[in-house]
């Protein structure tokens, strides 16, 4: 039988992956956008740090990208990373759309075919024979 | 938002993915050293996490990684969030390099096309 590396779990598993990463981001924006400070420098890191150490919006992102750092470890033990990395890219589909939603940012025409060519691509590294690390 | 400004950005995200992609390498590196471990069975889990977190070459891509995050803060703090995330295009392509040099990764033509698309695809939300 004729199967492809990326198999449908550790698709799901990248998916799973990336949604968290978009959240995770999300939350950051959020929780940076409320601190007040609109620019970093050399000048004023150190004051970035300190009064960003309290948003617990940004704690939470961190968080969400620390669990997500155990889910991508099971990812590249499963397949290889020039698989994982193109088909990690789900957040450019996710992100975009969020962004319109919960901040209201604009999505254009060119951004949507840009989505369309993601997605495209995505399922040309799906279809790669190479890549199990793993026989199962 | 004004031009060093920008240019400042675009620095800060390039330099961010660098450090990701050089990360990634490394912790792929540590994930192919673990042992064999059937992750089908749930308690099974934890002794992999345990294997794979003894090698050192996932801590090395893990410390790449938290800082090309610190510098990912510092850029999402000053921009559009979906401007900050379209500029990663060069990234996929550099990985798929890295991946055949570093790891001896097989590379077919679906892998080369489809990450092709991929980066042209973000490259292509960077400009619009």
């Amino acid at each position: 039988m004729s199967r492809t590396a990326l198999t449908l779990k550790v698709f799901a598993l990248i998916v799973l992956n990336d949604v968290g990463d978009t959240i995770a981001n999300l939350f950051m924006k959020k929780g940076l956008a409320e601190t007040g400070i609109a620019s970093v420098g050399l000048g004023n890191l150190a004051e970035f740090v300190v009064r960003n150490s309290s948003s617990p919006l940004l704690w939470l992102g961190i968080l969400i990208y620390a669990l997500n750092f155990f889910v991508w470890i099971v990812i590249l033990y499963k397949v290889d990373l020039s698989i994982a990395m193109p088909v990690g890219s789900t957040s450019y589909i996710f992100v975009p759309i969020v962004a319109a939603v919960f901040l209201h940012e604009r999505v254009s025409l060119l951004r949507w075919v840009a989505i369309f060519l993601i997605i495209l691509g995505i399922h040309f590294v799906s279809q790669s024979k190479k890549g199990a690390t793993d026989a199962a | 938002m004004p031009h060093d400004g920008m240019m400042r950005l675009v620095f800060l995200v390039l330099l961010s993915e660098t450090l990701a992609a050089a990360g990634q390498v490394l912790m792929k590196r540590g994930a192919n050293m673990a042992g064999a471990h059937n992750l089908r069975r749930i308690g099974a889990h934890i002794p992999f996490l345990r294997d794979v977190l003894s090698k050192p070459s996932l801590w090395l891509g893990f410390c790449a990684m938290t800082v090309s995050l610190v510098v990912w803060l510092i850029a999402l703090a000053q921009g559009d969030l979906s401007l900050v995330f379209s500029l990663g295009s060069m990234q996929y392509i550099l990985i798929l390099i890295l991946s055949r040099l570093f790891l001896n990764e097989e590379i077919d033509m679906m892998k080369v096309a489809g990450t092709l698309l991929v980066a042209f695809g973000i490259a292509l939300m960077t400009i619009s």
